[in-house]
């Protein structure tokens, strides 16, 4: 027993001192910061969004980083676990700005996002805020420092309902994921289908965090005969949704919120199998992006973190390419205002260079489109590119022309989104 | 009996003399904002030990109650309420709702109660999520104003826009918190609290009103955590249900503990250097939560009294080891 | 009436399995007085055993399920002896400190070992059949019926076996125990393999209808150590009524009242019991 004390209080003593030694910060290099839960649940989806982003680091750094009046800047990806609390966040911020000079960071939940929106403009610790969420409370916040990546999730809330209204589809049941996310898509869907004149015929949220069994509440939603549900949260949980309600001999149609992922529940859930995931709608499969980059991105992605690709990823790669063109625009890596001016400068992105190419700005939101896809007899039957921004055909030709082409382009303004 | 040898007094004041002068050699604002946070854990932790470490009695709501004080505040200034009136609106609401809770579970012990408070805990964290109206739900509340300026005679007024202002804000109700609690605990009131934690029978036969005494330190902790959270608001100007979680309380738990249950400085080293620790041992990413644990096993089976704990048994070690060593030094010192 | 048949029957499924988790911990909290707060993160890590030895090494489902929960009490007993043994002298508050260590540690030991995204064991019966307007899978009947063997099995053992009789004189008096000369450690060590023993059956049976994750145990957790104070600590017959209220609860609360809330219809249950009945529905009064 006393050896053991003695043996685990040096195997303490050597950790802390390994510790020190780890810490020293080297390198010139230009620090992207990223503070995002992973550890905990939503590790799964904080590693996504991580990935992307280092990927575009190191294929930045590949092609000899960027250079500014001469001189050359390579790129260094940050990251801490902050487990959606706030007050981690705002740590591991203040960390990446003062103490590794990141002037440009990125985080994917809403709940953290608020808190760093209320330093990142504090002066002296200016940094530019880059954040994955598809809320449009995010606009609330009255912030120059700011760029949100995703669409807004309205965005997906019309074009889902666009296709289930033309399959026919006309009453829905709802068992959306519990959180700020699932409650505001339950909110805006409803408001949505019942203006289309569908009916919305039971709400039985879950914890898709917390809970693997959600028979019950797929029971009591499947008892008012419904059409199809409206279902989704992170893409496993999503899964076992699917598979539990056809279990209980449920044979009419999903929509997945835009969280949830067919492919990846395909392949990760159902093994490559579809059959139990006909006329499901959703976000579309990542293949079916047009762009000519998305293949090879897909290859590399899956091979180097094993894990499948997702759309979190891709955003967040193309959103970072951004900022490297818009950094080499505007002269400068320090200075996050300028960064920030310059990024609707050099958009729209090249279809060759990213997966899914930005079009255009507009104040803090990224504009790029909203893909549809469904699944419809054991395929990937159809996808549909949304474009949700353009006021009119005039500017819908326009941003026609830059998206990328082979998929059928849809137009579909957003009340409080549209720009010419 | 309380009276403390003259170089712990020195300890103390060279602590106070370091934090009032923190922000003029604080090196970045990320050790600012550490620190800062610290000192709120500090206050909530210390309120967590009047229940737990001198009365005795395992409370897992703490974070509810911290919760409690965040969204008041948050509800109460969103709505034009200034902070410091909020503030204080805001503790007496989460001493006001400890009072009805504390009630009926005080009537149960031991891991009972440790239980009934942390379903409570959780049943707050779950409203704090659902209740969209009054909580703005999952999304939380966002863009809460900081205090307004104090204007003080002669010298302009205290702004909360910085971290210097919000930092000595913090540690103003810190070293009040700390200094109501000395009076309280080294009272004769103070007295039954251990009583209570030591043999609540024995109390009760010797004429203590062992349910009474429980409720009024549950609900002054609860005020404490109140007051704590309502700052957090003010400091973050967001609040949403990880204020309230029971990860929170875990957290508060693990100050008290590690940092020296029922001793009043305990709290606070638990509540500074936990938080340090772990922000020191970020660059393990992976791997951080995998060595947190395993320091914690580690931690609480070699200083099972805490950190604060542990130093006094050294301390008296030293001594009994001077002592022996020479006797008649140790008498000339008297 | 199809419905509420239904929800019953989704009731008793997780019923069963809540337990089989409240029983393995009721032992370790009744009888060793440890509050063992990562319970839910041993029952995780059985899942990702039975992953290991039924997907990865391929030994099958029914062989994997033996292995794991082999495996699963020697975790229990190096637990016991490395966690919770040298806190024995300490109050109970650190041992549940020393628990959340653990739990963190187990978690993200997960993390690492098997990365965050899901993973799914083949469910080796995926068979649907109906019964009465109830659909259900074959799996889901093995839960139950699984729940209830492990039940019966655990008793006979409690009441039959010379450990088991060894294990009960513990819980009722420890100091008299060793007096007769039981070797007090050892029955620690057992009941922390029978406890995560138990915890890895409920897994195996339970996760191939769904799917692992690092975090799948936290919950559960929390939920089995309410079930065992609702039951009253250390009950047997406790645990599993507490474990069957439970789920009923969260079934029926969940599908006709509000999904929202159906946690907080079940924990403020507990907390209306516990007021009126402090020591919990089947627990001795206290001394």
């Amino acid at each position: 027993m006393k050896r053991m004390k003695r043996f685990s209080l040096s195997m303490v003593l050597a950790l802390v001192t390994l510790a020190f030694f780890c810490t020293g910060a080297w390198a010139e290099q230009v620090t992207i910061g990223f503070t995002g839960p992973l550890s905990g649940p939503g590790s799964g989806y904080g590693r996504d969004n991580l990935n992307g982003l280092k990927m575009a680091v190191q294929d930045v750094n590949e092609q000899g980083g960027i250079t500014i009046d001469g001189t050359n800047y390579t790129f260094e990806m940050q990251s801490y676990d902050d487990m959606i609390d706030p007050s981690a966040a705002v740590n591991n911020a203040r960390r990446l700005r003062s103490r590794e000079g990141a002037r440009v960071i990125f985080n994917p939940v809403f709940n953290t996002i608020a808190p760093l929106m209320e330093i990142n403009e504090q002066k002296g610790s200016e940094f530019l805020m880059m954040a994955y969420s598809s809320t449009p409370k995010i606009d609330e916040l009255d912030n120059d420092l700011t760029a949100s990546i995703p669409p807004p999730f309205t965005a997906y809330v019309k074009a889902f309902s666009d296709i289930a209204w033309e399959k026919g589809w006309r009453k829905a049941a709802m068992v959306v994921t519990l959180g700020a996310y699932g409650d505001e898509w339950r909110e805006a869907f409803r408001h949505h289908w019942e203006s289309l004149g569908g009916e919305v015929t039971a709400d039985k949220p879950a914890n898709y965090y917390t809970e693997t069994d959600f028979s019950s509440q797929i029971s009591a939603a499947l008892a008012t005969d419904p059409d199809f549900l409206l279902i989704g949260g992170p893409s496993e949980p999503t899964g076992l949704v699917i598979e539990q309600a056809r279990n209980l001999g449920f044979e009419g149609g999903f929509i997945l919120v835009d969280q949830a992922k067919m492919d990846y529940i395909a392949d990760v859930v159902f093994d490559g199998d579809l059959s139990l995931m006909n006329n499901v709608i959703g976000i579309a499969q990542v293949l079916d992006v047009p762009s000519p980059a998305v293949k090879d991105f897909n290859k590399r992605y899956e091979e180097q973190f094993e894990v499948h690709n997702t759309f979190e990823a891709m955003l967040n790669y193309s959103a970072l390419n951004i900022v490297f063109d818009a950094m080499e625009e505007a002269g400068t890596v320090t200075d996050p205002a300028a960064i920030k001016a310059a990024m609707s400068k050099v958009l729209p992105q090249n279809a060759e260079n990213v997966p899914t190419p930005y079009l255009g700005m507009l104040e803090t939101k990224l504009l790029v489109p909203a893909t549809a896809g469904v699944i419809e007899d054991g395929e990937y039957a159809k996808a549909y590119q949304y474009l949700w921004w353009p006021e009119d055909e005039e500017a819908l030709e326009k941003y026609k022309e830059m998206a990328p082409s082979g998929i059928e382009n849809r137009w579909l303004p957003l009340d409080g989104y549209t720009t010419d | 009996m309380f009276t403390k040898p003259i170089h712990t007094k020195l300890l103390y004041l060279a602590i106070l003399a370091a934090a009032l002068l923190l922000p003029w050699y604080v090196p970045d604002a990320y050790i600012f904002q550490i620190v800062t946070m610290s000192v709120l854990y500090a206050i909530a932790a210390s309120g967590m030990n009047l229940i737990l470490g001198f009365t005795g009695q395992v409370t897992l709501a703490h974070g509810a109650f911290f919760g409690m004080g965040a969204y008041g505040v948050a509800i109460m200034t969103k709505a034009g309420i200034v902070f410091w009136l909020a503030l204080p609106v805001s503790a007496l609401i989460a001493a006001f709702i400890g009072l009805l809770i504390g009630l009926p579970t005080l009537r149960t012990r031991g891991a009972y109660f440790a239980i009934v408070t942390l379903c409570f805990g959780v049943i707050v964290w779950i409203v704090s999520g659902n209740w969209i109206e009054l909580t703005g739900g999952h999304n939380g509340i966002f863009g809460i104003p900081r205090p307004s300026p104090i204007p003080v005679p002669f010298f302009g007024q205290i702004e909360f826009f910085t971290q210097t202002g919000m930092y000595y804000l913090a540690l103003a109700v810190l070293l009040l918190v700390l200094f109501a609690l000395y009076r309280l605990v080294y009272s004769v009131f103070g007295l039954t609290f251990m009583a209570v934690r030591n043999n609540e029978p024995l109390a009760d036969s010797v004429g203590i009103n062992t349910y009474a005494t429980k409720l009024v330190s549950f609900v002054a902790g609860c005020f404490i955590a109140g007051l704590a959270g309502g700052m957090y608001a003010a400091m973050m100007g967001a609040v949403s249900p990880s204020a309230a979680g029971y990860m929170l309380t875990f957290n508060f738990l693990i100050f008290v503990i590690l940092g020296g249950m029922a001793t009043l400085p305990g709290p606070v080293v638990g509540a500074f250097a936990i938080p340090v620790l772990m922000e020191f041992m970020q660059f393990l990413d992976d791997y951080r939560m995998l060595i947190f644990g395993a320091l914690l096993i580690m931690v609480i089976i070699y200083f099972p009294m805490g950190l604060v704990g542990g130093l006094r048994r050294l301390n008296q070690k030293v001594a009994a080891w001077r002592q022996q060593k020479f006797p008649e030094s140790d008498h000339a010192s008297r | 009436m199809d419905l509420f048949l239904q929800q019953v029957f989704n009731g008793i499924m997780f019923g069963s399995t809540y337990a089989i988790v409240a029983l393995g911990l009721t032992l370790v909290m009744g009888i060793l007085n440890i509050p063992n707060f990562a319970h839910g993160h041993l029952y995780m890590l059985g899942g990702y055993l039975l992953f290991f030895f039924a997907s990865t090494i391929g030994l099958g489902y029914w062989l994997g399920m033996i292995v794991s929960v082999a495996a699963m009490g020697v975790v229990g007993v190096i637990m016991e002896r490395i966690v919770y043994r040298p806190l024995n002298d300490q109050p109970h508050i650190n041992a549940f400190i020393a628990a959340v260590g653990s739990l963190l540690f187990l978690e993200s030991f997960a993390l690492v070992v098997w990365g965050s995204q899901g993973l799914r064991i083949p469910n080796p019966h995926p068979q649907i059949i109906e019964i009465m307007g109830i659909t259900m899978s074959i799996q889901r009947l093995l839960v139950i019926f699984g729940a209830i063997a492990l039940i019966l099995g655990l008793h006979l053992f409690m009441k039959k076996t010379i450990l088991g009789i060894t294990i009960e004189a513990v819980a009722q008096n420890r100091e008299g125990a060793m007096l007769t000369g039981i070797n007090v450690n050892r029955v620690s060590s057992m009941t922390f393999a029978i406890s995560a023993g138990t915890a890895a059956v409920a897994a195996s049976l339970l996760t191939p209808i769904f799917m692992l994750s690092p975090s799948m145990g936290a919950i559960l957790g929390m939920k089995a150590f309410v079930i065992v104070i609702l039951g009253g600590m250390g009950s047997i017959p406790g645990a599993i009524f507490g474990g069957f209220l439970l789920g009923l609860i969260e079934a029926l609360g969940g599908g006709y009242i509000s999904a929202a809330y159906k946690d907080v219809f079940a924990f403020g249950a507990l907390i209306l019991i516990l007021s009126i009945k402090p020591t919990g529905l089947f627990g001795q009064k206290e001394v």
